[in-house]
């Protein structure tokens, strides 16, 4: 995996196990590489993956089920949303908001805009 | 497990070096025969030669006291100055000195094939040769055309068949010894240009002892102690005797330092 | 860290000196504990001492004064109890001139843990070929001959002294693959490094060495936590240090908001070398 500069690793190791889960390859309740095993697939220390792990099991993504090995959670899709909207609340909103007041975008415009977005990329 | 020795993983090390050791080691081995080969097939009396034996009708064989003594000064010395010689280079020392093997053992290995191999696979190869030698000199006997001709013997035979042999051979024993002792010191000492280096210093030591020996003695007797022709008094060769135990002490002294230096080598 | 439950010390390091004369100390009263469970990378400038550093730890070269003990023993005794626990890989080495089995037969008994198969794995994964004679292999192949062996003697300490030196690129990956799985709770890995790139992301601790001593030793987490690393458009005062990029300047600067960052080795390295006085109160 190639990692971007800008985020900690073990962050980048949590989203991909994140993408992973919202797209369905790793299903609930199945157990997900154990650490060394994905330390070596993104050919990083493991410490760092057990790092990765902790902060998903701390948001209830993943659970570590003692001697067998962490598992999906039940739940975890929708944690891993609540968990991505947190973060994207903290970390990306402010740079959209910094922006939007400074180029002085009105909400009206800003919705029109969405809604189009939606439209041509969601079909909704 | 024992740190300092242990003999399975001592003859682990063995089989280990002989890995490092043992191709140059044949090869020296080869060139070895061939040179022994090389100097009796030269030598050695023939009908198409003159002056090939005495009026007894001995074969003049003389030839090989000289070419055993020098060879095997020769090879032992060269094979010796090249066992450690692999420390001196760094890329080589750093694994040579991280087997784990004790570094008592590692100098016993050195001592081994030095000391013991070499000098048994150099008495064997020359044996071999003369013997062979012999066998075909004697099988073709009539082809020199005189009837007074006898057999020559092998090397053992006509040695152990000399009293003066039996009497004083012991006394050079560790010779051998000191010689490969000093030559793997040498090994070891330097980094470079072992062989060269280790024989200058020989010469430098020995020449510059003889000389102090020489000058103590005479300062110390000269004018003070009669001349008397009977020096030797019960008929005992005190001398041999020193020069057996003088010889063993310095060569043990020396493998004594190249343990030390082995185990002070860095890298 | 994380991982471990149990961590001892694995290298204990007391008020070293060593110098290679008397008049040019390399390290002054150096002293530094290394536990198990960690990749530490041990970083410096040429010739700040890094594998002087490592062949201290090895017994390759004794201390003028000091201690050192590595897994209880005492590395200048050269005894085979240690010496069969240590995965020693030098930047230059010689391998003799015969096929790897031949190699192994006579290497691997002094292992007693040694395990053929993982050798065979490795060698496997390496993509080295079985029967070519060791001399006639390239020195990335010889390297990652010695790398293979070396781990497979199951060794608890395993230093290793420029190891990405002369692989190719696929051979990097490679190679980060492996030390991922060789990294154990029992096991404590030193790597010297110039190349940081090529294994910023397994190293766990960063050992610097610089003017005789260590100028940092700190887990990457620590660093994170107390430094930040960005992008940024202009340096202002809060900037410890930067370089020029393309868009601005990467900078390191202390972490006031507690962002996570990625922690960008060679930034670092150059920023203490730059910046000490900056650096140390920080880490101390």
């Amino acid at each position: 995996m190639e990692f971007r500069d800008n985020k900690a690793i073990y962050l980048q190791i949590a989203e991909y196990v994140c993408e992973h889960i919202l797209l369905g390859k790793w299903k609930a309740d199945e157990k997900v590489p154990s650490v060394r095993e994905l330390a070596v697939e993104m050919e990083v220390n493991p410490n760092t993956v057990m790092r990765t792990y902790e902060l998903l099991q701390n948001k209830n993504i993943i659970k570590n089920k003692r001697g067998i090995g962490f598992f999906v959670d039940e739940a975890a899709a929708e944690h891993v949303k609540s968990y991505r909207k947190q973060q994207f609340i903290a970390d990306e909103l402010p740079v959209v908001f910094r922006n939007i007041y400074l180029l002085n975008i009105g909400f009206d415009e800003l919705e029109n805009q969405y809604e189009t977005f939606v439209k041509e990329n969601f079909n909704a | 497990m024992n740190n300092t020795f242990n003999m399975t993983r001592f003859g682990l090390l063995l089989r280990r070096q002989w890995l490092e050791f043992g191709k140059i080691y044949l090869i020296s081995l080869v060139v070895l025969l061939g040179i022994v080969v090389g100097f009796y097939g030269y030598n050695i009396p023939s009908p198409f030669k003159n002056n090939n034996f005495d009026y007894a009708g001995n074969l003049d064989m003389r030839f090989r006291y000289p070419l055993f003594l020098i060879l095997g000064f020769v090879f032992i010395s060269i094979v010796a100055s090249s066992y450690f010689n692999i420390l001196g280079q760094k890329s080589r020392a750093i694994l040579e000195l991280m087997t784990p093997a004790s570094v008592f053992e590692k100098f016993l290995a050195g001592v081994v094939y030095t000391a013991l191999i070499s000098l048994f696979s150099y008495l064997l190869i020359f044996y071999l040769t003369d013997l062979a030698f012999v066998k075909y000199l004697n099988g073709h006997l009539n082809a020199f055309n005189h009837p007074g001709i006898k057999k020559v013997e092998s090397i053992p035979q006509e040695v152990f068949r000399d009293e003066g042999f039996g009497k004083y051979w012991a006394y050079f024993f560790a010779l051998p010894f000191l010689i490969t002792s000093i030559f793997l010191l040498g090994s070891i000492y330097f980094n470079r240009f072992h062989y060269i280096k280790t024989a200058l210093s020989v010469m430098v030591f020995v020449g510059l002892g003889s000389y102090l020996v020489v000058r103590f003695s005479v300062w110390l007797m000269e004018n003070k102690v009669r001349y008397h022709h009977n020096f030797r008094n019960d008929g005992k060769d005190q001398i041999l005797l020193a020069i057996l135990l003088i010889t063993s002490l310095i060569t043990f002294m020396v493998w004594a330092i190249t343990y030390i230096r082995l185990k002070e080598k860095e890298v | 860290m994380y991982y471990l439950t149990n961590t001892v010390d694995m290298i204990n390091i007391n008020n070293l000196n060593f110098g290679y004369s008397k008049h040019k100390p390399l390290f002054k009263n150096m002293s530094m504990r290394l536990s198990n469970g960690h990749i530490y990378g041990l970083l410096g400038k040429n010739g700040a001492g890094k594998s002087t550093l490592l062949k201290n730890l090895a017994g390759l070269v004794y201390a003028q004064s000091g201690t050192l003990d590595v897994l209880g023993y005492d590395p200048a005794k050269r005894q085979p109890a240690l010496l069969e626990q240590i995965c020693f890989i030098p930047e230059e080495f010689y391998l003799p001139s015969v096929k790897i089995n031949a190699y192994i037969k006579a290497n691997a008994p002094f292992y007693k843990n040694f395990d053929h198969s993982y050798f065979t794995d490795l060698i496997k994964e390496f993509d080295i070929p079985v029967e070519q004679k060791l001399i006639n292999m390239s020195y990335g192949q010889k390297k990652k001959v010695i790398i293979a062996f070396g781990l497979a003697t199951q060794a608890k300490l395993v230093i290793m002294d420029e190891p990405t030196n002369g692989l190719d690129i696929p051979s990097k990956a490679q190679f980060r693959k492996i030390m991922a799985s060789a990294m154990t709770d029992e096991r404590c890995i030193i790597i010297s490094t110039h190349q940081v790139r090529d294994l910023d992301n397994l190293i766990d601790t960063v050992i610097m060495l610089d003017e005789n001593d260590i100028a940092l030793k700190a887990t990457v987490e620590e660093i994170t936590e107390k430094l930040t690393f960005k992008k940024v458009k202009e340096v202002d005062d809060s900037v410890f240090y930067a370089e020029p990029s393309l868009s601005g300047y990467n900078a390191v600067m202390p972490n006031y908001h507690h962002e996570e960052s990625k922690l960008d080795m060679e930034l670092l390295f150059n920023a203490i070398l730059a910046e000490k006085t900056k650096f140390k109160p920080l880490f101390s």
